[in-house]
């Protein structure tokens, strides 16, 4: 293989590259002459440049790592071999990928690199970060309400963690940036899976039921057969609903160690729903055309919305969670209490459904809600 | 399409809630507790009671929690067909899951990037170099590992919980190394030959393959290069990064050793099948060893320069007796001695002398 060895170095002179070619090919002659073949030795235009970073506020983060050809995104991703972003071809590699998600718009959003970095920084341990010595007895029911939705809980976030495993596999490594932010959510769920479990069996309690149908087990969000669908089934719509739960969190929590819970687990899920609506809001910006598609995808996920059913919801009417939400919010499974609790759960289920309309305006979907597109059960909600 | 729906108006019409799911929990009274000396509320610690039987076969391919009051009318939802315990568990998943947490860090804060200054151009490109191994050694982690938790049944959550770690983990090493190869501008250089890439993406069918393959081949080689660079890299950046990175590969080789172990307790057959894949991993692993681009750029490093790549390239044969080493004392512990079968190209790296230079 022949070596190219670049003279085209960042900011120098002519001569200044000549002079630094010219020490190249010495160098790489001395190489030769003792049998190394040193074909990766080039210099890349950006030699000689460094990231802006200041050690004392944030560091070296990601999204300001990338210069030069680095930071060039194609809008199509020819590379089948896995190869990390900007990195020299080596034409007898093995085409290894089998990435169906190649093209930029499906997959990319603008600060995926900043979430990921965010993400890295706002990790906890449920182990240390929540004062469990703060759990003291419940009333019975109480306990059981706490166990349920914990049960539940427990049950969704393995979707939240599997679903997008299997599309980072599927997303070239040209897109790293996206999939690292869904490495970064994946750790997320575990950790939430892991505390709700914990919250179920710390307490005298345990758990309860699992889910009876898939659908509200999740089971929408895998069969999507597009990044996007899945995106807006699983961060939009799931994670949004579950979202505007856990920052209800001070309201049905009876001790430290809840409030603690669903606070830490709230800042990770609004990561979550950040990246459904940056990435759907990139997709409405840069290729218009899946409009259309995406707004079908909008109608079906808003049919689970005006129903309540459909992956992941906590507060879907009819279910167990729901139940045990209104029995926490009320303060007790007694007539009187459960109907304070149904209200609250009401208010609930509104904030739900104004949430999940202002994260759909914000992603550029917000004609659905003027032009009459929308389920017309969710401004019913609203108006209820 | 528009859905007429019933509004919500009011929810004192609504007919009071089915309490009959109270009743429904196969432990009540469960009082799992922190661990006595620190460490706080761990996921092993929740293995009590009806919850401590981790059965051998789960029998549903759904996402119920394992010791959850079963609805056997929730069907399947698909993927999850790794239900047997043989195929996946390691007693060490849970504790390793907390040790991953406990150690959580960050390469943006972490590493003294300020130090990795003045270092000569030759060296800077044979770091990048190395760097881009390492960073799509890291990709192709992730994409593997990513995709088969979708098969690894809900009911051994403790494993499933320890690879998130593993994939975090993973997605560091590209993080940190991905930042060394831009610090200096130079770059990601040449890609992987790709043949080990492939064989381990391959192994889909068999989770047990995958970790032999990942973790004990490519992971020993991987702790080997590390171990070398948080001693020999050329700035404290250098050495941190590697130093850094070190436990999290450490954790990984502890779960493949600890599987393994026990895949072959439960089904003693394995140890045939584990010795005769690997002779494939070491065939496919010695055929990537014949590319020279890592093992010259870890000479540079290591010389100091192209100049001192005949010093460098003494210092890789003694890395590749080390990574031998240490791949036969992992697959000994594993329970697949490889040490009487090893492949002739592995058999000549524990001898440098005799592998020339």
């Amino acid at each position: 293989m022949a070596t190219e060895v670049r003279t085209d170095t960042g900011g120098a002179t002519a001569t200044e590259a000549a002079t630094i070619g010219a020490e190249y090919q010495a160098l790489l002659d001395y190489g030769r002459e003792r049998g190394y073949k040193l074909d990766w030795l080039q210099a890349s235009e950006t030699l000689g440049t460094s990231p802006n970073f200041d050690p004392a506020a944030g560091g070296l983060l990601l999204q300001n790592a990338d210069a030069g050809r680095y930071a060039e995104v194609p809008e199509y991703s020819d590379n089948m071999t896995g190869r990390p972003r900007g990195a020299i071809e080596r034409p007898n590699a093995p085409r290894v990928g089998n990435y169906p998600v190649r093209t930029k718009a499906d997959v990319w959003l603008r600060n995926g690199s900043q979430l990921y970095e965010e993400a890295v920084q706002r990790q906890w341990s449920s182990s240390v970060d929540v004062p469990w010595h703060t759990l003291e007895e419940l009333p019975d029911d109480i306990e059981r309400a706490e166990c349920m939705l914990a049960t539940f809980l427990t049950e969704v976030e393995f979707v939240a963690g599997d679903v997008p495993g299997k599309w980072i596999a599927y997303t070239t490594p040209d897109y790293y940036e996206p999939r690292m932010f869904l490495i970064s959510q994946i750790m997320d769920e575990a950790r939430h899976l892991d505390v709700f479990r914990k919250r179920a069996l710390a307490n005298g309690g345990g758990l309860m039921g699992q889910l009876n149908n898939s659908a509200l087990a999740g089971g929408t969000i895998d069969s999507a057969r597009d990044f996007t669908e899945m995106s807006a089934r699983l961060h939009i719509s799931g994670e949004g609903l579950v979202l505007s739960i856990f920052r209800m969190g001070e309201l049905m929590s009876y001790n430290e160690a809840e409030k603690a819970m669903y606070r830490l687990a709230a800042s990770d899920e609004s990561r979550h729903v950040a990246f459904g609506v940056m990435h759907l809001q990139y997709l409405s910006q840069t290729d218009p055309e899946r409009k259309a598609e995406i707004h079908a995808y909008l109608d079906e996920i808003e049919i689970g919305l005006a129903q309540g059913f459909g992956g992941q919801n906590p507060a879907a009417r009819g279910t167990p969670s729901s139940a045990a939400l209104s029995i926490l919010l009320g303060g007790g499974s007694d007539t009187a209490s459960l109907r304070e609790g149904e209200q609250i759960a009401l208010a609930v289920r509104q904030r739900q459904i104004k949430e999940y309309i202002q994260r759909v305006r914000v992603a550029g979907f917000g004609d659905r809600f003027d032009d009459g597109r929308a389920n017309p059960a969710l401004q019913a909600y609203i108006a209820a | 399409m528009v859905q007429e729906t019933k509004p919500e108006a009011d929810a004192a019409e609504e007919p009071p809630p089915d309490l009959s799911w109270m009743e429904k929990t196969l432990g009540w009274g469960t009082r799992a507790r922190p661990e006595p000396n620190g460490g706080g509320l761990t996921v092993d610690a929740l293995n009590i009671g009806v919850y401590s039987d981790i059965p051998d076969h789960i029998p549903y391919r759904n996402r119920m929690p394992r010791g959850a009051y079963p609805a056997p009318e929730a069907g399947n939802i698909g993927g999850y067909y790794l239900q047997d315990k043989y195929e996946q568990w390691a007693d060490s998943a849970g504790l390793l899951y907390e040790e991953g947490i406990s150690r959580r860090w960050s390469t943006a804060t972490e590493i003294p990037w300020d130090t990795a200054g003045n270092v000569p151009d030759d060296v800077e490109l044979a770091v990048a170099q190395v760097a881009t191994e390492l960073c799509q050694q890291a990709s192709v982690e992730t994409e593997v590992i990513s995709a088969w938790l979708q098969n690894l049944s809900p009911g051994y959550h403790e494993v499933k919980l320890f690879l998130s770690t593993v994939v975090y983990d993973a997605a560091r090493m590209f993080d940190g190394y991905r930042k060394r190869a831009m610090l200096n501008g130079g770059g990601m250089l040449m890609e992987s030959p790709g043949k080990m890439n492939r064989q381990i993406l391959e192994t889909y069918a068999g989770w047990s393959e995958t970790v032999l393959t990942q973790y004990v081949m490519r992971g020993t080689l991987q702790k080997t290069i590390l171990r070398y660079l948080s001693v020999y890299g050329p700035t404290e950046a250098d050495r941190a990064l590697a130093w850094r990175l070190l436990p999290d590969r450490a954790r990984s080789a502890a779960y493949a050793m600890d599987h393994i172990r026990f895949a072959i307790s439960q089904r003693p057959t394995l140890r045939k099948t584990f010795n005769d894949w690997m002779i494939r991993v070491e065939m496919v692993q010695a055929g990537e060893n014949r590319d020279p681009v890592l093992w010259e750029a870890l000479a540079v490093i290591f010389g100091g320069g192209v100049k001192g790549m005949d010093e460098g390239m003494a210092r890789v044969r003694e890395l590749q007796a080390d990574w031998v080493r240490t791949y036969l004392s992992y697959t000994k512990v594993a329970g697949i001695d490889r040490s009487k079968k090893l492949s002739p190209a592995f058999q000549m790296m524990l001898n440098p002398d005799a592998a020339g230079g």
